[in-house]
Parts: structure tokens; sequence; C-alpha cells
């Protein structure tokens, strides 16, 4: 029940990512909702479940990206493995933090996609990528990634009182 | 004579009297019957009215959503009208399909359509609009396809201008526009000239717009210019596109 649960939340969040999401879109900037879950998942999930789910939302998004050679892949397993790793030495909860987390986390995922294209991929970024869609992209995250966190939490807890489940690390 | 005259004095003394007395009184009563009478034809009335607006809100309610449908079809009609007679005029086996879905990251640009191998849809088929090339199919699964924009920073299309025929290629940079690489600083390109595809490639046929030069910079130093190209679609706009099947 759990684990099928947190699969419909995948499949609800990468069904919105790819539709309308773009209706919310500031000067071409979409959140990422697949990176907001992944880290969700590390901060109140079980290493396991954290680096499982960076890993598994970072392949969906390779494939649905047209193949980016496993850029996301790369970038998801990572942060759902730091934040698996050192939740205990943080302290994420509260919007601030949250949002200060969220947007390294953006920076890194759009540092990895920088460096992916220019040597592996041999693609071309535009010289704005730096000072106006990664600082975009990652603000946008850090604004609406407390909103979500909040939602998952409600969803999260709800789910925990129905199945007891020992993944949920933390009580919310 | 002088009888009847007393007594018609007197009947019309009291009767201006009792009227003056009563007629207060009357215009009371008569207001307050009337009030009464009033409010209650006019509570039946409002119930009456209260229903026929839930009625009417409804009736609007409807109505509003059967005008967004006409006026979406016949936007829909309008698209791909444009789509069939840019196919009529090209002369080339072509499918239309709807674009059902975007890219999952910020990074890559990428549209799914609902048209696959089923339909005869192939990878590196050309995708177009009337307006001209969008990209190409880079998968092609039984029943959706995935297309990559001309603006992803994996795509590239061998390029010559419309006026001065020099050739070149245009690469997507991942934002809202695209460059022209490899152009010459010699060339003579202006902003407002018209990009086309060379046909070179094998993927795009020779003399589809791929899009409008926005900016030109020619260094002093080093070998090519750098032009910015706005593509010809609005793409992140797309509803209907055109796949070339050959």
């Amino acid at each position: 029940m759990y684990y099928v649960a947190q699969i419909l939340i995948v499949v609800i969040l990468f069904s919105i990512q790819t539709t309308w999401l773009k209706t919310f879109s500031i000067g071409g900037v979409v959140p990422d909702l697949a990176l907001i879950w992944v880290v969700y998942c590390g901060v109140h999930c079980s290493r396991a479940m954290g680096i499982g789910s960076g890993i598994v939302t970072g392949m969906l998004q390779d494939s649905l990206s047209g193949g980016l050679l496993g850029v996301n892949t790369l970038s998801k397993s990572f942060i759902g493995f730091f934040f698996s790793a050192l939740k205990d030495k943080f302290f994420v909860e509260g919007v601030i933090p949250i949002a200060f987390f969220l947007i390294l986390s953006s920076l890194f995922d759009g540092l990895v996609f920088y460096f992916s294209m220019n040597t592996v991929l041999e693609g071309e970024v535009a010289p704005s990528f730096f000072y106006q869609s990664l600082p975009a992209y990652s603000i946008y995250n850090g604004v609406i990634g407390p909103v979500i966190f909040l939602v998952l939490n409600k969803i999260n807890s709800w789910l925990k009182s129905k199945t007891g489940n020992p993944h949920m690390t933390r009580a919310n | 004579m002088s009888l009847n005259a007393k007594q018609e004095k007197e009947i019309s003394f009291l009767d201006s009297f009792a009227g003056l007395i009563l007629s207060p009184f009357q215009n009371l009563f008569t207001q307050t019957v009337q009030g009464i009478s009033d409010g209650i034809n006019h509570y039946f009335d409002l119930v009456d009215v209260s229903k026929e607006n839930e009625r009417l809100h409804l009736e609007v309610e409807r109505l509003v959503n059967e005008k967004n449908d006409l006026i979406e079809r016949i936007s829909r009609q309008k698209r791909l009208a444009g789509l069939m007679a840019y196919q009529d005029d090209r002369k080339k086996k072509s499918l239309v399909a709807s674009v059902i879905g975007r890219d999952a990251t910020q990074w890559s640009k990428v549209v799914f359509i609902d048209k696959g191998t089923r339909d005869g849809v192939e990878t590196h088929f050309a995708v177009v609009t009337n307006s001209g090339v969008i990209g190409q199919i880079i998968h092609a699964g039984p029943t959706t396809s995935k297309v990559l924009l001309t603006i992803d920073s994996r795509s590239a299309v061998d390029s010559i201008f419309q006026e001065s025929r020099v050739s070149g290629v245009v690469v997507g940079t991942g934002e809202e526009h695209c460059i022209v690489k490899f152009v010459p600083n010699t060339a003579d390109i202006k902003v407002g000239d018209r990009v086309l595809s060379s046909g070179l490639g094998g993927v795009f046929p020779k003399g589809l717009i791929v899009g409008t030069v926005s900016q030109v910079v020619k260094k002093k130093q080093g070998l090519f210019q750098e032009i910015l190209l706005t593509p010809s679609s609005d793409l992140s706009r797309l509803e209907e596109v055109l796949v070339f099947l050959s």
C-alpha cells in the first residue's frame, strides 16, 4: 500500500510536470517537481528509500527528456544520497531551510547538466544560463518547494497513520 | 329649493369632515393591506424568480461552456486548415499529430506527440508546422513519439540564409532562441534575414523555414559571426504539428 502510494505520487508529479506545469512558466522557467520530490524523500525517508527515489526519479526524467545520457540520474541520485546520508547533520525543517537546500540542490542539478553538456554531450548552452536560467530555476524551486513539502507531509502523515510504514523516519 | 340647498351644504360638510378624519386611516389600512398583499405576492414571485435565476445561471454556464468548446473547435479547425494547406503545398506524405506532453526537465526541450510507429512514424522524421521547422523525432514508440525541438541544446540543423545563400548550422541553446554557427565574418548577414533548411543531413527537406535572424555580432577577431536566431514557430505554444513520413 505504502509503495503503491509512493509510485502514484511520482506518476502524478511527472504527469503535472509534463503537461500543465508550463502554464506556471515564468520567462520559460518551470519548477522541477522531481527534484523537490527527491529532496523530500532524502530528508523524510529512510536512506534506502532516499537513494532509491533519486535513482528511479532521475532515470524516469532521463527517459522523458530524450535520453540525456543519464544526466538526471546522476544528479538526482547524488542529491538523494546527500540528503539521506547527511540529514542528521543539519536541520531541514521550516520554510527557510527547505528553500535554502532546494536552491542548493537546483544549482547542483543545473551545474551537472552544464558540465555534461559541455563535455560528454558537446551541446550548446546559452551564455545566459548562469545569470538567467539557473538562478531563476533555483529560486523558483526554492519558492514552490516548501508548499510541495507541506502537501507531501500531509499525504505521508496520512499514509503513515494508515500503514505505519517504517520507511518514514520523521514524524510530521 | 332653499331646503335642498341647506341639506346639500350640511351633507357636503359632513362628508368632508368624515373624509378628513377617516382618510388617513383609510390610507393606512389600504396601504397596509396592499403592502401585505404585495409582500405575499412578491414573496411567491421571488421564490419563482430565485428558481428561475438558478435555472438561468445553469443555462448561462452551459452556454459559456458550449461557446468555449465552439471557439476551441474553430481555432483547432483553423490551425488544422493551415497545416493541411501547408501539407498540400509541400506535396510530401505527412501526418498531423497533437502535442500531448512536454519535457520533464527545465534543461531539455522535447515534446510528446500522439502518433507512433503504428501510424508510420519513425526516428529522424522531420516535424514541422505551417510556420516552419520545429524539430525531429528522436524516439518513436508504438502510439507516441518524442520530438527534439530545434531550441534543445542537442539539436543541430544544417541551414542556408535565404538572401545570401551562405550556409551555417542552427544550434539550440536550451533557451527560447537558437544560434547559427560557422558563418564566416565576411558574409553579409542582416537582422531579419530568413534561415532555411539546406536539405543536407537527411532529416529536413530543403527550403523549410528554420527561423529569422534577430541579432548579428561581428567580432574583429575570430573567423565566424555570432548570430542569434528566433525560431519560425512559437515552440512554447505548440498544439498540432505535421510529421513528414519519409
